[in-house]
């Protein structure tokens, strides 16, 4: 695959080329990859890992000529949850970056509109996280929660 | 001139949905406009990392109102990809022709409220009732109207009855015959072209780098579309080209990238998807509908990354599936089209337009805030 060829790493994973970059080594890549026809930034997507203490941010890129889709992604620490923002590249990642600080609590340097998106005047954790327990955040704030059939079973 | 802000949506018959821009005003003109979502987020995402693979699809259909089935497609393709099934022939072409009926209804819808943004009150009164005879299509098909719940990975969930391609047939038919209607209506009016003509131009050269997909990227002049990039369901096997400026049929072609040229791109879109479910129809093969399943309470998928992109009428859906090899997803993300056009574009496309146009423009890219918000 020409992504995998280009940043000399990476394997194929049904069908598209998965990365793994050190969070130094994503802004060249990213240039590398817009230079040589992955001109359109697809989604930044970001994965909480709770049990291994990181969260992997996944940057998908496509290429129209080669029909190549590319994710690359980036691990940063849990408890030192910062990443360079990439929104000079394509101006969409400010939108996917201000999602992400939003629900995850990740900070972006450098990105200048990390204001509330989706959630507004919202003094909790980030809710996306793994350990933000929706069930006891309801009860807490709710005082109660409905009764689900089979809820005993966590939704099976 | 003294500034002023002015507040569109989200209650505002010009908004495309539950939705606020934030404008400021010099005059008649934008000068900054800032996009305001948050009024429709359900929190699907988080939901589903708590759910079942299977009990995640009655949710994911509802993160597009107008047009569900492209979600349940596209996350049945992502679990597809991860437990390596390739799905019946025939429920592909069944796919096929529910994507295609799913993505008239949508145009017809975005057909109707742009019109009406542009004081044609006519349209959205035909469209809406016309979309409703392809909604008794789904309703025979599948059992509901608007959320079908019908595309599971391994095929769809029932066979097509004998009697519905007649149906079908009866309804093409129909809305080619209102096609012309709508052509004397909108598409030949001389309102449309005053109104539309060089009005909201996405510059082409920035198109791409921008995220702009779909019609909307058609209309740039890009023929792109995910049906040909990365066929899915049968659409390899169908014969089809793709509509982009300036090839526009027996419209004339004026300027790229406009609010009149994507609303011809969708226009024309129509026909061709008509086209498309005749020929699917006469195609599809006889043979088993679903993929014989596992029990769907102890269904583990195999651990990995996996993402399915599919070509809704607003442009590329795509999801981002995670599994860590367990009974529940660890992540889905989902890539909706409006997530670009309807805020770093749509932002930067009203910057310098006349407050009469912030509707037109935001109808013409067909933005859809639920899969902004999911």
């Amino acid at each position: 695959m020409k992504s995998i060829e280009l940043l000399g790493k990476g394997e194929e994973m049904h069908g598209r080329a998965y990365i793994k970059l050190s969070a130094d080594e994503i802004e060249e890549s990213i240039k590398k990859l817009k230079e040589n026809g992955f001109n359109h930034f697809v989604m930044l997507s970001c994965v909480d890992w709770l049990d291994k203490g990181k969260f992997e941010l996944v940057y998908h890129m496509w290429n129209y000529e080669e029909k190549e889709h590319a994710m690359l992604s980036v691990d940063i620490d849990r408890n030192n949850d910062v990443m360079k923002s990439m929104s000079h590249l394509f101006p969409q990642i400010e939108t996917y970056e201000r999602e992400i600080h939003e629900m995850y609590g990740i900070k972006f340097e450098g990105n200048n509109r990390l204001t509330p998106f989706l959630l507004e005047n919202w003094p909790h954790d980030p809710p996306m996280r793994k350990d933000f327990d929706s069930k006891k955040f309801v009860k807490q704030m709710y005082e109660s929660i409905p009764f689900i059939e089979g809820d005993e079973n966590e939704g099976i | 001139m003294k500034e002023y802000e002015l507040f569109i949506g989200p209650q505002h018959p010009g908004i495309t949905g539950n939705m606020m821009y934030h404008l400021w005003v010099d005059g008649d003109t934008v000068t900054k406009a800032e996009c305001n979502v948050g009024y429709l987020h359900r929190g699907f995402e988080k939901l589903m990392e708590s759910r079942l693979w299977m009990q995640n699809i009655p949710l994911v259909c509802r993160i597009c109102v107008p047009e569900p089935d492209v979600n349940e497609a596209a996350y049945s393709m992502a679990v597809e990809q991860l437990m390596d099934w390739e799905i019946p022939d025939r429920a592909k072409y069944i796919r096929t022709i529910v994507l295609e009926l799913a993505r008239i209804a949508a145009y017809l819808m975005a057909i109707g409220s742009y019109a009406g943004s542009i004081g044609i009150y006519t349209l959205p009164q035909w469209s809406m009732g016309d979309r409703d005879y392809i909604l008794d299509i789904f309703e025979q098909l599948t059992g509901a109207r608007v959320y079908h719940i019908y595309i599971w990975p391994g095929g769809v969930r029932w066979d097509m009855p004998a009697d519905l391609p007649r149906l079908i047939e009866k309804t093409l038919n129909y809305i080619e015959e209102r096609l012309k209607l709508y052509d004397d209506v909108l598409f030949e009016n001389r309102v449309f072209f005053d109104r539309a003509i060089g009005v909201g131009k996405i510059p082409c050269n920035k198109a791409i780098e921008w995220g702009v997909t779909g019609p909307n990227l058609r209309a740039c002049g890009y023929g792109y579309d995910v049906r040909k990039l990365e066929p899915y369901a049968a659409y390899d096997e169908i014969d089809f080209d793709i509509v982009s400026y300036p090839d526009l049929g027996k419209f004339d072609a004026h300027e790229a990238g406009d609010v009149y040229t994507r609303m011809i791109i969708r226009r024309l879109e129509i026909e061709q998807s008509i086209a498309i479910i005749r020929q699917a129809l006469k195609k599809m093969p006889e043979s088993e509908h679903i993929l014989k399943h596992p029990n769907w309470l102890r269904w583990k998928v195999p651990e990995g990354y996996a993402f399915a992109r599919v070509e809704s009428s607003k442009g590329e859906f795509g999801y981002f599936v995670v599994s860590d090899g367990g009974l529940k997803p660890v992540r889905v993300h989902v890539r909706g089209p409006s997530y670009t056009h309807g805020i770093n574009v749509a932002e930067k496309l009203l910057q310098g337009a006349n407050i009469a146009d912030v509707s037109q423009i935001l109808f013409s890219l067909d933005i859809c805030p639920p899969d902004i918000e999911r």
